[in-house]
């Protein structure tokens, strides 16, 4: 297959990205800590904890009880809502409990807490089944999307949106491209760039079975290009395979957020989403790479999301890399796997510096969003953010310099400070993305993206009444 | 096994940037007008310059204790304050108005609005209002730099300088505008200008000086570049628009961006991030605002300088000007 034409064009892959969005800034990458690390299996675990609640949407209802069996990969909570996702044990025991565990979002919320038995086999990544040949006219566009509604595969990049709901046709707003996301701008992580590495031929397997589930006719492969090996793999899997019309992957500058949708899809096609809006809207799906693996996964062999890779980082990492882990995994104990932390720690976070959450309680379970885990020392987080020291916003102008909304965060957050919401309103609250830039920069050390974030919570309650 | 772990909202690193170091950044971009009027007008100037630090920051250290603030002498907005305000001031001036000025523009200026950040006027250019105010004898004498031979006056022959005093370019211009002859005389003077031997305030004379120090913040982002882009470029518009209707009459404008303070200002004054506007359109509006008005005094008006006034005119507007020039998001309003 592929004509001469296309193969002397593959010899030369321009891996230099030329498209970029206004805003953002760079951080220090720091992914020279676990770049190099293969992805490894996890923890046997002991016990897992899974979520009733890893996506936007509805939460499952648990559908078993205490003292209930359990086989790995079985249903074990699940939702009738139609923007939802199954959730299904990653190992074979004992439903424990259902109690309440620690989520880095929601707080406290049920998850069932299953007792792992004696011999229990590790999943290994199933990976080495695909090949360049893969063909995906094998399966049905109804097969796919029931396939992936049933393994609960939901964005594995962030924000956790059940991807059914997403490739699945929608007549109101016709689908025309599929934006594939293998930037990963936040600093540290590497889940992404190895499993591009490494499950290369999943995840175009994957691209391929979502392009025909969703009817795109062009998908685009956003990389960003300090990852030159990973744009040469993923061009060069795509030149070698059949059906590979309009598939295309575009390099784009390494900036962050890069990797946010809304500045992908400004990189790569020059369109903004509207403020508010979601990228179906203007005819697009974005996918992450993770969540392609786990489509290709979940349609071929039938398999549902039970575990994912997660960086574990971080300077006060023991051994830092990548690893296969059971979602449900606690940090405690995926931390204690990877030789445990130095004495240096100051700040666990899940996922990564700029948009993860620090933690305290360290029994928070892996969840299917759950990318990286990464452990930071004073001298990373820096003495004036570790002693949280504020100094009077000088009006320097480097937050509006850097948001990649192009909102005025300095107003916005100094409106929430005062309580005056109707202001940070005025100032387009709602359109901020939570990405962190502008508190990265910020000379006078002020928590904008906290402010900011507080107030949008505080307007939430306010339109939905709910009491303090 | 972790104890002590701490928890806040992210991001959790930062850039290595505070104000102090922005403040330093400063500074160090006035260095070389510094040393660049040590020179010309040798060791007064340096004494004129740690006068005016030195009573900055003793007045923001007294005005915390009286105000029972926290001690923010550690941002050095202070001394940047202070050797801007020396900057601007005749080298002639005495010990004791400087004094004055800088206690105005930091207790006054800075202080009574609530310090760094909440200051609606440049406190350097509040200063040099108050002094221009009070003594406009002191403020418009200027001493012929010490490199230049006083015995041989550079502007003309016929001119009535007396040995010590020189009138500024800028001010000889103004004469010239007024006879309708002489502009030549200023023009030509463009080259010393550039390097600083004529007249005028400390740091507005060495036009070289000002625009290293000008580049470095640049190169370093210190500032914002719309700013001193916009100053300079309507000050050359508008003084263009002046020198080709009547080129007897008036400077060209070359000379204007290089003297009177113009660089000073485009680099290190208008950019005063606290009293300039946040927004990058809002930046265009004050910087085509100052050099415009700038222009508007040094043609039309009685005074030969003017960069003062533009400053301060604009600081007042500059709320106004971020109100209008509010960001629109990348995703367009809200349709909500
Ligand atoms: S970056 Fe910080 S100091 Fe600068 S304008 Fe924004 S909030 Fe103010
Ligand atoms: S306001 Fe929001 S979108 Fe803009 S830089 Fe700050 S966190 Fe990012």
């Amino acid at each position: 297959m592929g004509n001469p034409a296309s193969n002397i064009l593959s010899m030369k892959i321009a891996t230099k990205g030329i498209f970029t969005f206004a805003g953002g800034t760079h951080p220090p990458q720091s992914k020279e800590l676990t770049a190099e690390s293969e992805i490894q299996r996890g923890p046997a675990v002991k016990q897992a904890a899974v979520m009733l609640s890893q996506h936007l949407g509805a939460a499952c209802q648990p559908l078993l009880r205490k003292g209930n069996m359990v086989q790995a990969g079985q249903k074990i909570g699940d939702s009738d809502a139609f923007v939802s996702a199954p959730v299904h044990s990653p190992i074979s025991g004992k439903v424990k409990d259902i109690a309440l565990q620690s989520h880095t979002v929601l707080g406290r919320s049920p998850a069932i807490i299953i007792e792992a038995y004696e011999h229990n086999p590790t999943k290994r990544p199933v990976a080495d089944k695909f090949t360049e040949e893969f063909d995906e006219n094998k399966y049905s566009a109804e097969q796919i999307c029931d396939a992936v509604r049933q393994a609960g595969i939901v964005g594995m990049g962030g924000a956790g949106f059940p991807t059914r709901v997403k490739i699945e046709p929608n007549p109101q707003f016709p689908k025309e491209t599929m934006i594939i996301n293998g930037c990963e701008c936040e600093p540290y992580i590497t889940c992404d760039y190895r499993i591009m590495l490494e499950w290369t031929n999943q995840i175009m397997a994957g691209i391929k079975l979502a392009r025909k589930a969703s009817g795109c006719s062009q998908v685009l492969i956003g990389i960003e290009d300090n990852k030159p090996e990973a744009i040469e793999v993923m061009s060069t899997v795509i030149e070698k395979s059949p059906n590979r019309d309009g598939i295309k992957v575009v390099p784009v500058k390494t900036k962050y957020p890069q990797g946010g949708e809304r500045q992908l899809i400004q990189a790569i096609l020059n369109k903004n989403v509207p403020t508010g809006g979601i990228p179906p809207m203007i005819g697009i799906v974005v996918l992450n790479v993770a969540t392609a693996a786990a489509i290709a996964e979940a349609v071929v062999d039938n398999t549902p999301l039970t575990h994912r890779v997660v960086t574990v980082t971080g300077e006060a990492i023991d051994e830092p890399g990548n690893y296969y882990v059971p979602i449900g995994t606690s940090v405690e104990e995926l931390i204690e796997f990877c030789g445990g932390v130095t004495q240096k720690s100051a700040k666990v976070i899940v996922g990564g510096p700029m948009m993860g959450i620090a933690i305290a309680d360290l029994t928070t379970p892996i969840t299917k969003t759950t990318g990286a885990i990464t452990v930071l020392t004073k001298e990373q987080i820096g003495k004036a953010k570790f002693e949280r020291q504020q100094t009077p916003c000088i009006r320097c102008g480097r937050c509006l310099e850097v948001c990649p909304e192009h909102l005025n965060p300095t107003k916005i957050a100094h409106a929430v400070k005062n309580n005056l919401l109707d202001v940070a309103e005025s100032y387009y609250i709602s359109g901020c993305m939570e990405c962190g830039c502008c508190s990265y920069v910020c000379p006078a050390n002020i928590e904008l993206t906290g402010y900011i974030r507080t107030g949008k919570i505080f307007l939430a309650r306010q339109k939905k009444k709910i009491p303090e | 096994m972790l104890t002590d772990l701490r928890v806040s909202c992210a991001p959790h690193i930062s850039k290595p940037l505070s104000t102090r170091s922005v403040m330093i950044d400063v500074i160090i971009g006035l260095v070389p007008a510094v040393v660049a009027a040590g020179y010309y007008f040798r060791i007064y100037a340096l004494i004129l310059t740690s006068t005016c630090v030195i009573s900055a920051v003793v007045t923001e250290w007294l005005c915390n204790k009286i105000l029972k603030k926290p001690n923010s002498l550690d941002d050095f907005s202070a001394v940047v304050t202070g050797i801007i305000l020396a900057l601007s001031l005749p080298p002639s001036l005495p010990i004791w108005a400087a004094i004055i000025g800088s206690v105005f523009s930091i207790a006054i200026g800075k202080m009574v609005f609530g310090g760094l950040g909440s200051n609606i006027f440049n406190p350097a250019m509040a200063g040099r209002a108050f002094l221009t105010a009070c003594f406009g004898m002191l403020m418009t004498s200027w001493t012929v730099p010490a490199t230049i031979d006083t015995t041989m006056p550079k502007i003309s022959a016929e001119n009535t300088i007396h040995a010590r005093t020189q009138a500024t370019p800028l001010a000889w211009s103004k004469q010239a505008i007024k006879t309708k002859t002489g502009a030549e005389v200023v023009n030509e003077q463009f080259k010393d200008t550039f390097t600083g031997e004529v007249g005028g305030c400390l740091g507005e004379t060495s036009a070289v000086a000002l625009l290293l120090g000008g580049l470095y913040l640049l190169i370093r982002q210190t500032i914002a570049w719309r700013i001193p882009l916009a100053v300079l470029a309507s000050a050359f518009v508008f003084s263009a628009i002046g020198y080709l209707t009547d080129n007897t009459a008036y400077a060209s404008p070359l000379t204007h961006l290089t003297s009177g303070g113009m660089l000073l200002c485009a680099f290190f004054i208008a950019t005063d991030p606290v009293t300039a506007p946040l927004t990058g359109r809002g930046m265009w509006i004050f910087g085509i605002g100052v050099g415009a008005i700038t222009m508007l005094i040094r043609i039309v008006g009685e005074y030969p300088e003017g960069i003062m006034y533009a400053v301060l005119l604009m600081n007042a507007v500059t709320p106004l000007i971020d109100r209008l020039c509010k960001r629109i998001p990348a995703g367009g309003k809200p349709s909500a």
